[in-house]
């Protein structure tokens, strides 16, 4: 049985060098084949790869940049309205993809396409502008330097509408930082890999959308019915008001107490003075609404407002958990205040919070330890909790001042100009490690090393499980969950939808198939779904493969060996590099990879 | 009993779900511009996320821009009559509010008809922003709040059986006028 709705079957292809955006069509097979979002990117990368003899320049004209909602996007059901942002990464220079949520990608979808795809370089700074089924690309010079939000501010005004979506790049994007990301809805970011600068090195400052279209549904009826089911669930979770309260910043007591919370560099996995920049002081001192995606009723989304002190009149969309521990409790910053006005500036310049907090750490547990100089941080010293020297230094960043001009180029360069340097920063191909502490659990360090764009936990999320599990577990079961993870987290960003309803409040996973049957009316099982991520996982590794990553790139940063966790629940946990490479060797087993982590698809 | 919806922008989170289940109800499609109530969100200068959705007005200003007349208040809802209504769209750009809406796709204007009495978008509401309640209740949680942040109150903070409380008062005859 093939697919009968849930698609409009097109894709507009843009290349910017000649000015063309042409719609194209896309065959059933493919459809039924890759899904959406990141199966979609990943083919048409592996595609433009081919085509380029496994030769791009992640900053060349020939990069590709897919965007690419999924057949769910957008469709009533809880929490779809995420958007894939897929490329070959200037962090990694391998596989690289990120998603966001918001309304961007749905708006995206109402004008009429599956996917966007762009090539090219504009002759000077441009606008994607897509209003139903017609594309255009507009000069506009002008936005030079703009912040992200000032950016979708000056394109509505130009427009004369308020009615549309936009999705910008800030400074950082258009300066070529390596862990630029791309701004939608004002506030929701693709955030890695360094999408936003292949935007930047492609002169495109905005994709701008406005659609009015349905978006196809074969059975709307059975969609109603399955999604009240969904939503119900939710709805009657213990945790469903906590999720809405506080979102994802709740997850900040979590890590404190379970020991996973990055801390001054990833030297602690607690941070003693956590009740400074916990949900709980957000909710009480500056929250000011909710902020919830397309469909969501969870809306882990908080809006803050400071209302006194120097960062008066700073508003912003979060701190998430990620942002928040990666600008605070790693930077020993337990001022709130400062922490949101450092997530507040990410948001303008168009930064990762994640590469620009274990970055910023990184220098200083460098400059305390002497591996960089007074010299070679301009003149300007750095230590813990300094928040003025770390809003200063994130601007240098994006601005590519100073020392910023090197850390713009991400971990890989910081250890090149310093090799020592290696021994601090955590990293894993050239990708800034986020904020779950990896040698709490031997697990998630897997799910880093084997992550297809680096030290991300989007692709498998497994300490929770390994912190409860204890010793109990073995090492087949740590392989089996980091696989299952990889598998259907994925699939979760192919169907254009956001993961949590899933991971957070337990929604079985088995709703999904039902979605799936009812948007498009070719019934499938989840194990079919998941088949068909779990091939998409074979091409990007095999897109990193062709790049020259191997088992040599599956690796782990220095610390995660060497340093024990110093304070916290976890005190004294490092990672055994011999148990792991044991469970690496397992773990290409079960892929069907050879010992040095080859596809056989490859022979 | 007259009812009316309510709409408290503090609470909306934005998700557009009263958008796709209006939607969905009328017209049987997954299109959320095609819905009689629409979520606007500006940022960050102000911060507001609000549904825009019909008061049904008593003086209908929809109803008096009606050239043909079918637009009328029957019980206490402004009724849009199909049969008359020539699509002039008039309607729509009439509304204070904006809470009539144009789609190229749909014949009529797309005009809340509060769903026969029991409306979706306040049962789908995941935080209670729309809410339907006795006329005589519109303003009342503006009143409560005006009322809670009375400027002149002082706070105390003291301790009952280890849990923390607050207890807040007017210095009578102190405030500075």
């Amino acid at each position: 049985m093939s697919i009968k709705s849930g698609y409009f079957k097109k894709i507009l292809s843009v290349d910017l060098s000649s000015n063309a955006c042409i719609f194209k069509n896309l065959p059933d097979d493919f459809l039924e084949e890759y899904i959406g979002g990141r199966g979609f990117g990943a083919k048409l990368v592996w595609d433009k790869l081919v085509e380029c003899d496994f030769s791009i320049d992640p900053f060349g004209e020939e990069n590709i940049v897919v965007i690419a909602p999924g057949p769910l996007t957008g469709t009533f059901l809880p929490s779809s309205g995420k958007c894939s942002f897929i490329t070959i990464s200037p962090s990694t220079g391998g596989y690289g993809d990120s998603s966001s949520g918001g309304s961007f990608g749905v708006e995206l979808r109402q004008t009429g396409v599956d996917a966007v795809s762009i090539t090219g370089k504009a002759e000077q700074l441009s606008i994607l502008f897509i209003d139903d089924d017609e594309a255009s690309v507009i000069p506009m010079p002008h936005l030079a330097g703009k912040s992200c939000l000032e950016t979708e501010g000056i394109i509505k005004s130009h427009l004369k509408t308020h009615e549309l979506a936009i999705a910008a790049i800030g400074a950082a994007g258009e300066n070529k930082v390596k862990f630029a990301c791309i701004n939608n809805d004002w506030s929701r970011n693709a955030g890695r890999t360094g999408i936003g600068a292949v935007l930047g090195s492609k002169n495109l400052k905005a994709v701008v959308v406005r659609g009015s279209r349905d978006l196809p549904v074969y059975d709307i009826k059975g969609l109603m019915a399955e999604a009240d089911k969904a939503y119900t669930y939710m709805r009657n979770h213990k945790y469903f008001e906590m999720w809405q309260r506080e979102g994802l910043m709740n997850v900040m007591e979590y890590a404190n107490t379970v020991g996973i919370l990055p801390t001054y560099n990833f030297k602690d996995a607690n941070f003693t003075k956590i009740k400074n920049i916990n949900g709980e002081t957000m909710v009480e001192k500056y929250k000011i609404g909710d902020s919830a995606c397309f469909g969501c009723s969870m809306c882990c989304g908080n809006v803050c407002l400071i209302k006194q002190g120097k960062y008066i009149g700073t508003v912003t969309e979060g701190p998430e958990y990620e942002s928040c521990a990666m600008l605070g409790s790693n930077l020993g910053v337990d001022n709130f205040e400062a922490v949101l006005s450092a997530n507040r500036l990410c948001d303008e310049l168009g930064l990762d919070t994640i590469s620009t907090g274990n970055l910023i750490g990184a220098v200083i547990e460098g400059y305390e330890k002497g591996v960089l100089t007074l010299d070679d941080l301009d003149g300007s010293p750095i230590t813990w909790g300094d928040e003025e020297a770390i809003l200063a230094l994130i601007r240098k960043i994006a601005y590519r001042e100073g020392i910023g001009g090197i850390l713009a180029d991400g971990s890989l360069r910081l250890i090149e100009t310093w090799p020592e340097m290696d021994k601090i920063v955590l990293q894993v191909k050239g990708l800034e490690q986020s904020a779950y502490d990896s040698r709490a659990g031997v697990s998630m360090a897997l799910a880093y090393a084997t992550s297809d764009i680096g030290a991300h936990h989007t692709r498998a999320w497994t300490i929770a499980k390994e912190i409860e599990q204890g010793k109990d577990w073995t090492p087949e079961e740590k392989v089996d969950l980091v696989i299952y993870h990889q598998t259907l987290r994925p699939l979760f960003d192919m169907l254009g939808v956001c993961r949590l309803p899933w991971i957070e409040l337990g929604l079985n996973e088995k709703h999904y198939e039902k979605f799936y049957s009812y948007v498009t009316g070719k019934e499938a099982k989840l194990e079919e779904l998941l088949q068909k991520s779990d091939a998409i996982y074979t091409i990007t590794r095999l897109i990193n493969t062709k790049l020259g990553m191997s088992r040599k790139d599956d690796t782990l940063p220095y610390k995660v060996y060497a340093c024990p966790i110093q304070t916290g629940a976890t005190a004294g946990k490092v990672v055994d590099r011999e148990e792991f490479e044991k469970l690496l060797d397992v773990y290409y087993e079960k892929r069907g990879w050879d010992n040095d982590g080859i596809p056989k698809e490859m022979v | 009993m007259s009812k009316k919806i309510a709409v408290i922008p503090e609470l909306c989170s934005g998700c557009r779900i009263c958008e796709l289940t209006c939607a969905i109800h009328h017209f049987t499609v997954n299109n959320p511009k095609k819905s009689a109530v629409r979520v606007i969100i500006t940022y960050p200068h102000p911060v507001v996320r609000m549904p825009i959705i019909c008061s049904q007005c008593k003086i209908p200003a929809c109803a008096e821009a009606c050239p043909v007349g079918a637009l009328k208040k029957v019980d206490s809802i402004v009724e849009l009559d199909k049969d008359l209504c020539i699509s002039c769209m008039k309607c729509v750009e009439a509304c204070p509010f904006g809470a009539i809406f144009a789609h190229s796709d749909v014949q009529h204007p797309i005009k809340c008809d509060m769903c026969g009495g029991d409306p979706l978008c306040v049962k789908n509401c995941p935080k209670g922003a729309i809410q339907l309640i006795p006329e005589q209740a519109l303003g009342e949680s503006k009143r409560i709040n005006n009322v809670l942040s009375y400027a002149h109150m002082k706070e105390i903070e003291y301790m009952e059986k280890g849990e923390k409380k607050v207890i807040r008062y007017a210095e009578i005859g102190k405030e500075e006028l």
